[in-house]
Protein backbone atom coordinates (compact mmCIF):
# COMPACT_ATOMS: atom_id res chain seq x y z
CA UNK A 1 0.00 0.00 0.00
CA UNK A 2 0.95 3.43 -0.69
CA UNK A 3 -1.06 6.01 1.60
CA UNK A 4 1.40 8.30 0.10
CA UNK A 5 -0.55 8.63 -3.20
CA UNK A 6 -3.76 8.41 -1.70
CA UNK A 7 -5.65 11.96 -2.11
CA UNK A 8 -7.51 12.02 1.39
CA UNK A 9 -5.67 9.97 3.40
CA UNK A 10 -5.21 12.51 6.14
CA UNK A 11 -9.20 12.70 6.62
CA UNK A 12 -10.90 10.34 9.22
CA UNK A 13 -11.96 6.86 8.19
CA UNK A 14 -15.57 6.44 8.07
CA UNK A 15 -15.26 2.51 7.53
CA UNK A 16 -12.22 0.07 8.33
CA UNK A 17 -12.92 -3.48 7.51
CA UNK A 18 -10.25 -5.23 9.02
CA UNK A 19 -9.27 -9.12 8.68
CA UNK A 20 -12.81 -9.54 7.37
CA UNK A 21 -13.70 -13.51 7.25
CA UNK A 22 -17.27 -14.35 5.96
CA UNK A 23 -18.19 -18.15 5.48
CA UNK A 24 -21.15 -19.58 4.25
CA UNK A 25 -21.13 -23.12 5.53
CA UNK A 26 -18.20 -24.39 4.07
CA UNK A 27 -17.41 -22.01 1.37
CA UNK A 28 -14.78 -19.31 2.82
CA UNK A 29 -16.44 -15.93 0.99
CA UNK A 30 -14.05 -13.92 2.21
CA UNK A 31 -10.50 -14.33 3.69
CA UNK A 32 -9.76 -11.37 5.87
CA UNK A 33 -9.96 -8.63 3.48
CA UNK A 34 -8.67 -5.31 5.00
CA UNK A 35 -9.44 -2.22 3.80
CA UNK A 36 -10.40 1.59 4.82
CA UNK A 37 -12.52 4.24 3.64
CA UNK A 38 -11.72 7.65 4.43
CA UNK A 39 -14.55 10.09 4.48
CA UNK A 40 -15.29 11.68 0.73
CA UNK A 41 -13.55 8.65 -0.67
CA UNK A 42 -14.93 7.05 -3.54
CA UNK A 43 -13.55 3.52 -3.10
CA UNK A 44 -13.57 0.91 -6.00
CA UNK A 45 -14.11 -3.24 -5.21
CA UNK A 46 -13.22 -4.49 -8.79
CA UNK A 47 -12.30 -8.33 -9.69
CA UNK A 48 -13.72 -11.20 -10.97
CA UNK A 49 -17.48 -12.81 -9.92
CA UNK A 50 -18.08 -14.73 -6.91
CA UNK A 51 -14.15 -13.38 -5.46
CA UNK A 52 -16.22 -11.41 -2.73
CA UNK A 53 -16.58 -7.69 -3.56
CA UNK A 54 -20.97 -7.48 -3.41
CA UNK A 55 -20.29 -10.27 0.01
CA UNK A 56 -17.93 -7.33 1.13
CA UNK A 57 -20.70 -4.64 0.73
CA UNK A 58 -23.70 -6.33 2.07
CA UNK A 59 -21.78 -6.98 5.23
CA UNK A 60 -20.84 -3.04 5.49
CA UNK A 61 -24.69 -2.45 6.35
CA UNK A 62 -24.93 -6.28 8.29
CA UNK A 63 -27.46 -7.49 5.44
CA UNK A 64 -24.95 -10.41 6.17
CA UNK A 65 -22.81 -11.08 9.16
CA UNK A 66 -19.50 -11.94 9.72
CA UNK A 67 -17.84 -14.88 10.79
CA UNK A 68 -14.24 -12.97 12.14
CA UNK A 69 -12.53 -10.12 12.22
CA UNK A 70 -14.16 -6.34 12.14
CA UNK A 71 -16.16 -3.88 10.42
CA UNK A 72 -15.78 -0.27 12.14
CA UNK A 73 -18.12 2.49 11.24
CA UNK A 74 -17.22 5.55 12.46
CA UNK A 75 -14.70 4.24 14.83
CA UNK A 76 -17.06 2.03 16.42
CA UNK A 77 -17.78 -1.79 15.80
CA UNK A 78 -20.41 -2.91 14.19
CA UNK A 79 -23.50 -3.72 16.10
CA UNK A 80 -24.83 -7.14 16.24
CA UNK A 81 -27.93 -6.97 16.97
CA UNK A 82 -30.90 -5.75 14.65
CA UNK A 83 -32.19 -2.64 16.47
CA UNK A 84 -27.99 -1.01 16.17
CA UNK A 85 -28.10 -2.24 13.02
CA UNK A 86 -31.48 -0.42 12.19
CA UNK A 87 -30.02 2.60 13.39
CA UNK A 88 -26.71 2.04 11.42
CA UNK A 89 -28.02 1.48 7.97
CA UNK A 90 -30.07 4.99 8.07
CA UNK A 91 -26.75 6.03 7.66
CA UNK A 92 -25.76 4.06 4.91
CA UNK A 93 -27.39 4.17 1.57
CA UNK A 94 -27.54 1.23 -0.61
CA UNK A 95 -28.06 0.66 -4.24
CA UNK A 96 -28.64 -2.68 -5.84
CA UNK A 97 -27.68 -4.72 -9.06
CA UNK A 98 -31.56 -5.32 -9.72
CA UNK A 99 -33.09 -1.66 -8.31
CA UNK A 100 -35.13 -3.30 -6.36
CA UNK A 101 -38.05 -0.39 -6.10
CA UNK A 102 -40.94 -1.03 -4.38
CA UNK A 103 -43.18 -2.28 -7.70
CA UNK A 104 -46.32 -1.04 -5.59
CA UNK A 105 -45.45 2.20 -5.30
CA UNK A 106 -45.16 5.30 -7.27
CA UNK A 107 -41.13 6.82 -7.91
CA UNK A 108 -42.17 9.39 -5.26
CA UNK A 109 -43.91 6.94 -3.04
CA UNK A 110 -40.55 5.23 -3.30
CA UNK A 111 -38.49 7.87 -2.63
CA UNK A 112 -40.68 8.99 0.30
CA UNK A 113 -41.01 5.47 1.96
CA UNK A 114 -37.96 5.58 3.66
CA UNK A 115 -38.46 9.05 5.23
CA UNK A 116 -41.92 7.82 5.99
CA UNK A 117 -41.58 4.80 7.56
CA UNK A 118 -38.29 5.22 9.29
CA UNK A 119 -37.87 8.85 9.75
CA UNK A 120 -41.41 9.11 10.88
CA UNK A 121 -41.60 12.29 8.83
CA UNK A 122 -44.84 13.72 8.09
CA UNK A 123 -47.01 12.61 4.41
CA UNK A 124 -46.00 16.16 2.84
CA UNK A 125 -42.68 16.90 4.34
CA UNK A 126 -41.89 13.44 3.03
CA UNK A 127 -43.37 14.03 -0.39
CA UNK A 128 -41.33 17.77 -0.30
CA UNK A 129 -37.95 15.64 0.11
CA UNK A 130 -38.72 12.88 -2.31
CA UNK A 131 -39.63 15.40 -4.82
CA UNK A 132 -36.10 17.16 -4.06
CA UNK A 133 -34.30 13.98 -4.39
CA UNK A 134 -36.05 12.96 -7.56
CA UNK A 135 -35.30 16.19 -9.17
CA UNK A 136 -31.39 15.30 -8.12
CA UNK A 137 -31.03 12.72 -10.08
CA UNK A 138 -33.55 14.51 -13.28
CA UNK A 139 -36.61 12.86 -12.60
CA UNK A 140 -39.19 14.83 -11.53
CA UNK A 141 -40.96 14.50 -14.33
CA UNK A 142 -41.43 10.34 -13.00
CA UNK A 143 -43.16 11.47 -9.85
CA UNK A 144 -45.45 9.40 -10.56
CA UNK A 145 -44.34 6.36 -13.06
CA UNK A 146 -44.90 3.24 -11.50
CA UNK A 147 -41.11 1.17 -11.82
CA UNK A 148 -42.62 -0.78 -14.55
CA UNK A 149 -43.29 2.25 -16.36
CA UNK A 150 -39.46 3.25 -16.31
CA UNK A 151 -36.32 2.28 -17.79
CA UNK A 152 -33.72 0.22 -16.18
CA UNK A 153 -31.31 3.24 -15.85
CA UNK A 154 -34.13 5.56 -15.01
CA UNK A 155 -35.59 2.73 -12.23
CA UNK A 156 -31.72 3.17 -10.93
CA UNK A 157 -32.02 6.67 -10.71
CA UNK A 158 -34.73 6.30 -8.47
CA UNK A 159 -33.00 3.61 -6.31
CA UNK A 160 -30.43 6.09 -5.90
CA UNK A 161 -32.63 9.06 -5.06
CA UNK A 162 -34.50 6.40 -2.43
CA UNK A 163 -31.31 5.74 -0.72
CA UNK A 164 -30.46 9.72 -0.70
CA UNK A 165 -33.75 10.84 0.83
CA UNK A 166 -32.10 9.55 3.99
CA UNK A 167 -29.20 11.98 4.02
CA UNK A 168 -26.86 8.97 4.91
CA UNK A 169 -23.06 9.44 5.22
CA UNK A 170 -22.39 6.76 2.73
CA UNK A 171 -23.91 5.32 -0.01
CA UNK A 172 -22.98 1.41 -1.29
CA UNK A 173 -23.33 0.47 -4.72
CA UNK A 174 -23.65 -2.96 -5.52
CA UNK A 175 -22.70 -3.42 -9.25
CA UNK A 176 -25.58 -0.82 -9.96
CA UNK A 177 -24.93 -1.06 -13.84
CA UNK A 178 -24.83 -4.44 -14.36
CA UNK A 179 -28.32 -4.83 -15.21
CA UNK A 180 -28.99 -2.14 -17.18
CA UNK A 181 -28.76 -1.80 -21.26
CA UNK A 182 -25.41 -0.17 -22.43
CA UNK A 183 -27.15 2.92 -23.31
CA UNK A 184 -28.57 4.11 -20.25
CA UNK A 185 -25.30 2.98 -18.13
CA UNK A 186 -23.98 6.98 -19.04
CA UNK A 187 -26.89 8.13 -16.78
CA UNK A 188 -26.21 6.15 -13.65
CA UNK A 189 -22.99 6.49 -13.89
CA UNK A 190 -23.00 10.23 -14.31
CA UNK A 191 -25.92 11.05 -11.61
CA UNK A 192 -22.76 8.83 -9.15
CA UNK A 193 -20.18 11.11 -10.71
CA UNK A 194 -22.04 13.77 -9.29
CA UNK A 195 -22.70 12.83 -6.22
CA UNK A 196 -19.10 12.04 -6.08
CA UNK A 197 -17.78 15.24 -6.90
CA UNK A 198 -20.32 16.76 -3.79
CA UNK A 199 -18.21 15.11 -1.50
CA UNK A 200 -20.34 11.76 -0.46
CA UNK A 201 -18.53 9.02 0.15
CA UNK A 202 -19.18 5.82 -1.76
CA UNK A 203 -18.18 1.99 -1.60
CA UNK A 204 -18.89 0.57 -5.39
CA UNK A 205 -18.88 -2.42 -6.57
CA UNK A 206 -18.21 -2.83 -10.27
CA UNK A 207 -16.98 -3.89 -13.24
CA UNK A 208 -17.25 -0.40 -14.98
CA UNK A 209 -13.26 0.03 -15.26
CA UNK A 210 -13.33 3.31 -17.24
CA UNK A 211 -15.72 4.74 -13.92
CA UNK A 212 -13.00 2.93 -10.72
CA UNK A 213 -10.15 4.59 -12.87
CA UNK A 214 -11.58 8.57 -13.52
CA UNK A 215 -14.07 8.74 -10.63
CA UNK A 216 -12.01 6.20 -8.23
CA UNK A 217 -9.71 7.84 -5.18
CA UNK A 218 -8.79 4.07 -4.36
CA UNK A 219 -9.19 0.65 -5.96
CA UNK A 220 -9.06 -2.74 -4.13
CA UNK A 221 -8.87 -5.94 -6.57
CA UNK A 222 -10.39 -8.29 -4.90
CA UNK A 223 -9.94 -12.14 -5.81
CA UNK A 224 -11.00 -15.29 -4.51
CA UNK A 225 -12.27 -13.51 -1.52
CA UNK A 226 -9.09 -11.43 -0.80
CA UNK A 227 -7.90 -8.44 -1.53
CA UNK A 228 -4.67 -9.37 -3.81
CA UNK A 229 -4.31 -5.37 -4.28
CA UNK A 230 -4.94 -2.24 -3.45
CA UNK A 231 -4.13 1.45 -4.50
CA UNK A 232 -4.76 4.76 -6.52
CA UNK A 233 -6.59 4.41 -9.67
CA UNK A 234 -3.70 5.39 -11.34
CA UNK A 235 -1.53 2.61 -10.05
CA UNK A 236 -3.56 0.14 -10.66
CA UNK A 237 -4.56 0.38 -14.27
CA UNK A 238 -0.86 1.11 -15.00
CA UNK A 239 1.50 -0.61 -13.30
CA UNK A 240 -0.28 -3.25 -11.71
CA UNK A 241 1.63 -4.96 -8.73
CA UNK A 242 0.50 -8.68 -9.32
CA UNK A 243 -0.19 -10.89 -12.47
CA UNK A 244 -3.51 -11.76 -11.18
CA UNK A 245 -4.52 -8.00 -11.99
CA UNK A 246 -3.01 -7.95 -15.02
CA UNK A 247 -4.42 -10.81 -16.12
CA UNK A 248 -8.06 -9.63 -14.78
CA UNK A 249 -7.94 -6.16 -16.62
CA UNK A 250 -6.89 -7.74 -19.73
CA UNK A 251 -9.76 -9.94 -19.74
CA UNK A 252 -11.83 -6.61 -19.38
CA UNK A 253 -10.06 -5.45 -22.96
CA UNK A 254 -8.20 -2.70 -20.62
CA UNK A 255 -5.16 -1.94 -22.19
CA UNK A 256 -3.22 -0.07 -19.21
CA UNK B 1 -93.57 -34.43 -20.45
CA UNK B 2 -95.49 -31.15 -19.57
CA UNK B 3 -93.04 -28.85 -17.38
CA UNK B 4 -95.17 -26.68 -14.97
CA UNK B 5 -92.64 -23.53 -14.14
CA UNK B 6 -95.40 -22.06 -11.86
CA UNK B 7 -93.87 -24.36 -8.90
CA UNK B 8 -91.37 -22.14 -9.03
CA UNK B 9 -93.42 -19.23 -8.25
CA UNK B 10 -95.27 -20.46 -5.96
CA UNK B 11 -92.33 -21.68 -3.83
CA UNK B 12 -90.28 -18.07 -4.32
CA UNK B 13 -90.84 -17.41 -0.70
CA UNK B 14 -88.66 -20.20 0.44
CA UNK B 15 -86.28 -19.83 -1.93
CA UNK B 16 -85.25 -16.06 -1.81
CA UNK B 17 -84.81 -16.82 1.69
CA UNK B 18 -82.56 -19.86 0.84
CA UNK B 19 -80.69 -17.40 -1.27
CA UNK B 20 -80.16 -15.14 1.48
CA UNK B 21 -78.97 -18.28 3.32
CA UNK B 22 -76.27 -19.27 1.13
CA UNK B 23 -74.95 -16.07 0.87
CA UNK B 24 -75.30 -15.44 4.53
CA UNK B 25 -73.01 -18.80 4.76
CA UNK B 26 -70.67 -17.82 2.15
CA UNK B 27 -70.62 -14.28 3.21
CA UNK B 28 -69.63 -16.08 6.95
CA UNK B 29 -67.41 -18.38 6.02
CA UNK B 30 -65.18 -16.19 4.44
CA UNK B 31 -65.08 -13.75 7.71
CA UNK B 32 -63.58 -16.48 9.35
CA UNK B 33 -61.50 -17.97 7.07
CA UNK B 34 -59.70 -15.08 5.71
CA UNK B 35 -58.03 -13.80 9.68
CA UNK B 36 -57.85 -17.74 10.26
CA UNK B 37 -55.99 -18.21 7.11
CA UNK B 38 -53.74 -15.33 7.47
CA UNK B 39 -52.86 -16.37 11.41
CA UNK B 40 -52.31 -20.31 10.32
CA UNK B 41 -49.68 -18.39 7.55
CA UNK B 42 -48.11 -16.48 9.89
CA UNK B 43 -47.42 -19.40 12.33
CA UNK B 44 -46.76 -21.26 9.68
CA UNK B 45 -43.93 -19.10 7.89
CA UNK B 46 -42.45 -17.26 11.23
CA UNK B 47 -43.68 -19.22 14.71
CA UNK B 48 -41.68 -21.67 16.65
CA UNK B 49 -40.84 -25.53 15.46
CA UNK B 50 -43.91 -27.48 17.37
CA UNK B 51 -46.71 -24.53 16.38
CA UNK B 52 -45.55 -24.04 12.42
CA UNK B 53 -46.02 -28.28 12.78
CA UNK B 54 -49.05 -27.96 14.12
CA UNK B 55 -49.69 -25.28 11.54
CA UNK B 56 -49.03 -27.45 8.77
CA UNK B 57 -50.62 -30.64 9.81
CA UNK B 58 -54.29 -28.56 9.58
CA UNK B 59 -53.36 -27.08 6.09
CA UNK B 60 -52.49 -30.66 4.77
CA UNK B 61 -55.08 -32.34 6.66
CA UNK B 62 -58.12 -30.25 5.52
CA UNK B 63 -56.79 -29.24 2.04
CA UNK B 64 -56.93 -33.18 1.38
CA UNK B 65 -60.04 -34.16 2.55
CA UNK B 66 -63.29 -33.88 0.31
CA UNK B 67 -65.62 -30.86 2.01
CA UNK B 68 -68.29 -33.39 1.94
CA UNK B 69 -67.04 -35.50 4.50
CA UNK B 70 -66.02 -32.68 6.53
CA UNK B 71 -69.69 -31.40 6.35
CA UNK B 72 -70.81 -35.05 7.99
CA UNK B 73 -67.93 -35.28 10.31
CA UNK B 74 -68.77 -31.71 11.68
CA UNK B 75 -72.19 -32.96 12.05
CA UNK B 76 -71.91 -36.28 13.64
CA UNK B 77 -68.32 -35.89 15.82
CA UNK B 78 -68.55 -32.45 16.91
CA UNK B 79 -71.37 -32.68 18.99
CA UNK B 80 -69.62 -35.78 20.84
CA UNK B 81 -66.28 -33.78 21.34
CA UNK B 82 -67.57 -30.62 22.32
CA UNK B 83 -70.75 -32.25 24.12
CA UNK B 84 -73.07 -30.13 22.72
CA UNK B 85 -75.07 -30.04 19.69
CA UNK B 86 -74.98 -27.32 17.35
CA UNK B 87 -77.47 -26.03 14.89
CA UNK B 88 -76.99 -27.37 11.20
CA UNK B 89 -75.99 -23.99 10.41
CA UNK B 90 -73.32 -23.62 12.66
CA UNK B 91 -72.37 -27.32 12.09
CA UNK B 92 -72.35 -26.13 8.54
CA UNK B 93 -70.12 -23.06 8.78
CA UNK B 94 -67.40 -24.47 11.37
CA UNK B 95 -67.38 -27.25 8.06
CA UNK B 96 -66.89 -24.74 5.32
CA UNK B 97 -64.49 -22.40 7.98
CA UNK B 98 -61.73 -25.86 8.54
CA UNK B 99 -61.82 -26.14 4.64
CA UNK B 100 -61.42 -23.01 3.52
CA UNK B 101 -59.08 -21.76 6.28
CA UNK B 102 -56.55 -24.02 4.71
CA UNK B 103 -56.78 -23.14 1.36
CA UNK B 104 -56.48 -19.47 2.18
CA UNK B 105 -53.45 -19.98 4.63
CA UNK B 106 -51.76 -22.02 1.97
CA UNK B 107 -52.84 -18.68 -0.10
CA UNK B 108 -51.48 -16.30 2.27
CA UNK B 109 -47.99 -18.43 2.46
CA UNK B 110 -47.85 -18.53 -1.14
CA UNK B 111 -48.02 -14.90 -1.55
CA UNK B 112 -45.54 -13.93 1.04
CA UNK B 113 -43.24 -16.30 -0.41
CA UNK B 114 -43.80 -15.21 -3.76
CA UNK B 115 -41.75 -11.71 -2.92
CA UNK B 116 -38.17 -12.59 -3.66
CA UNK B 117 -36.14 -11.41 -1.02
CA UNK B 118 -34.14 -8.35 -2.67
CA UNK B 119 -37.92 -6.81 -1.99
CA UNK B 120 -37.08 -7.10 2.12
CA UNK B 121 -33.30 -6.46 1.68
CA UNK B 122 -33.85 -3.12 0.12
CA UNK B 123 -36.80 -2.34 3.06
CA UNK B 124 -34.18 -3.19 5.72
CA UNK B 125 -31.06 -1.43 3.74
CA UNK B 126 -33.64 1.65 4.48
CA UNK B 127 -33.84 1.32 8.41
CA UNK B 128 -36.87 -0.63 8.57
CA UNK B 129 -37.46 -3.90 11.21
CA UNK B 130 -38.65 -6.90 9.60
CA UNK B 131 -42.13 -6.05 10.40
CA UNK B 132 -42.30 -2.85 8.86
CA UNK B 133 -40.75 -4.54 5.92
CA UNK B 134 -43.50 -7.08 6.17
CA UNK B 135 -46.40 -4.49 6.60
CA UNK B 136 -45.08 -1.82 4.17
CA UNK B 137 -43.52 -3.98 1.67
CA UNK B 138 -44.53 -7.65 1.40
CA UNK B 139 -47.47 -7.83 2.74
CA UNK B 140 -48.94 -5.01 -0.14
CA UNK B 141 -47.53 -6.46 -2.96
CA UNK B 142 -48.37 -10.07 -1.62
CA UNK B 143 -52.03 -9.11 -1.05
CA UNK B 144 -52.08 -8.16 -4.83
CA UNK B 145 -50.99 -11.07 -6.13
CA UNK B 146 -53.00 -13.28 -4.01
CA UNK B 147 -56.71 -11.53 -4.68
CA UNK B 148 -57.52 -12.87 -8.08
CA UNK B 149 -57.05 -16.30 -5.88
CA UNK B 150 -58.43 -15.54 -2.99
CA UNK B 151 -61.57 -14.49 -5.30
CA UNK B 152 -61.66 -17.63 -7.09
CA UNK B 153 -61.30 -19.40 -4.13
CA UNK B 154 -64.65 -17.01 -2.79
CA UNK B 155 -66.36 -18.21 -6.14
CA UNK B 156 -65.89 -22.24 -5.18
CA UNK B 157 -66.76 -21.21 -1.90
CA UNK B 158 -70.08 -19.60 -2.93
CA UNK B 159 -70.97 -23.30 -5.05
CA UNK B 160 -69.83 -25.47 -2.28
CA UNK B 161 -72.11 -24.14 0.07
CA UNK B 162 -74.74 -26.33 -0.99
CA UNK B 163 -72.68 -29.13 0.08
CA UNK B 164 -74.02 -28.62 3.53
CA UNK B 165 -77.52 -29.23 2.39
CA UNK B 166 -76.69 -32.86 3.24
CA UNK B 167 -76.89 -31.94 6.67
CA UNK B 168 -80.62 -29.92 6.14
CA UNK B 169 -78.67 -26.24 6.37
CA UNK B 170 -81.66 -24.48 4.81
CA UNK B 171 -79.83 -22.71 1.84
CA UNK B 172 -80.58 -22.83 -1.55
CA UNK B 173 -79.87 -26.38 -2.51
CA UNK B 174 -81.40 -28.21 0.63
CA UNK B 175 -84.63 -25.81 0.09
CA UNK B 176 -84.90 -27.12 -4.20
CA UNK B 177 -84.54 -29.97 -3.02
CA UNK B 178 -87.13 -29.90 -0.67
CA UNK B 179 -89.25 -28.74 -2.91
CA UNK B 180 -88.61 -30.92 -5.65
CA UNK B 181 -89.45 -33.95 -3.03
CA UNK B 182 -92.94 -32.33 -2.38
CA UNK B 183 -94.04 -31.42 -5.59
CA UNK B 184 -91.91 -33.99 -8.08
CA UNK B 185 -90.95 -31.39 -10.38
CA UNK B 186 -87.59 -32.52 -10.78
CA UNK B 187 -86.74 -30.50 -13.97
CA UNK B 188 -88.17 -27.24 -12.39
CA UNK B 189 -86.47 -27.09 -9.44
CA UNK B 190 -83.42 -27.93 -10.91
CA UNK B 191 -83.28 -25.20 -13.71
CA UNK B 192 -84.84 -22.65 -11.00
CA UNK B 193 -81.71 -23.75 -8.86
CA UNK B 194 -79.05 -23.68 -11.31
CA UNK B 195 -80.55 -20.34 -12.63
CA UNK B 196 -80.45 -19.10 -9.19
CA UNK B 197 -76.77 -19.98 -8.54
CA UNK B 198 -75.44 -19.31 -12.40
CA UNK B 199 -77.11 -15.66 -12.03
CA UNK B 200 -75.54 -15.04 -8.64
CA UNK B 201 -72.18 -16.66 -9.64
CA UNK B 202 -71.33 -15.22 -13.01
CA UNK B 203 -71.28 -11.28 -11.90
CA UNK B 204 -69.04 -12.65 -9.59
CA UNK B 205 -66.99 -14.30 -11.86
CA UNK B 206 -66.43 -11.07 -13.45
CA UNK B 207 -66.12 -9.33 -10.59
CA UNK B 208 -63.20 -11.38 -10.03
CA UNK B 209 -61.76 -10.43 -13.70
CA UNK B 210 -62.29 -7.09 -13.15
CA UNK B 211 -60.07 -7.04 -10.00
CA UNK B 212 -57.72 -9.11 -11.74
CA UNK B 213 -56.74 -6.37 -14.11
CA UNK B 214 -57.28 -3.88 -11.46
CA UNK B 215 -55.31 -4.54 -9.26
CA UNK B 216 -52.32 -6.36 -11.19
CA UNK B 217 -48.63 -5.14 -10.21
CA UNK B 218 -46.74 -5.41 -13.50
CA UNK B 219 -43.12 -5.63 -12.97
Amino acid sequence: MNDDDRAKADRPKIIRYRSVVKRYGKLQALGGVSLDVHAGEVVCLIGPSGSGKSTLLRCTNGLESIEGGAIEFEGAVLPRDERGLRVLRRRMGMVFQSFELFPHLTALQNVAEGPRTVLKMNPANARLRAEMFLAKVGLEDKASSYPSELSGGQQQRVAIARALAMSPDVMLFDEPTSALDPETIGEVLSVMKQLADEGMTMVVVTHEMSFARRVGDWVAVFDVGCVIEQGPPKQIFEVPLTERTRDFLSHLGWAG
Amino acid sequence: MTLDWSVVWTHRGALIDATGMTILLAVATMAIALPCGACLAALRLYAWGPLRALAVSYVEFFRNLPLILVVYWAFYVLPILTGFGLSPFLTGLAALALNVTAYNAETFRAGINSIRRGQVEAAMALGMSRVQALRRVVIPQALRRILPILASTWVSLFKDTSLVSVIAVTELAYVSMQVRAQTFRVLEMLSAMAAIYWLLGYPQAKLVDWIQRRYAVSE
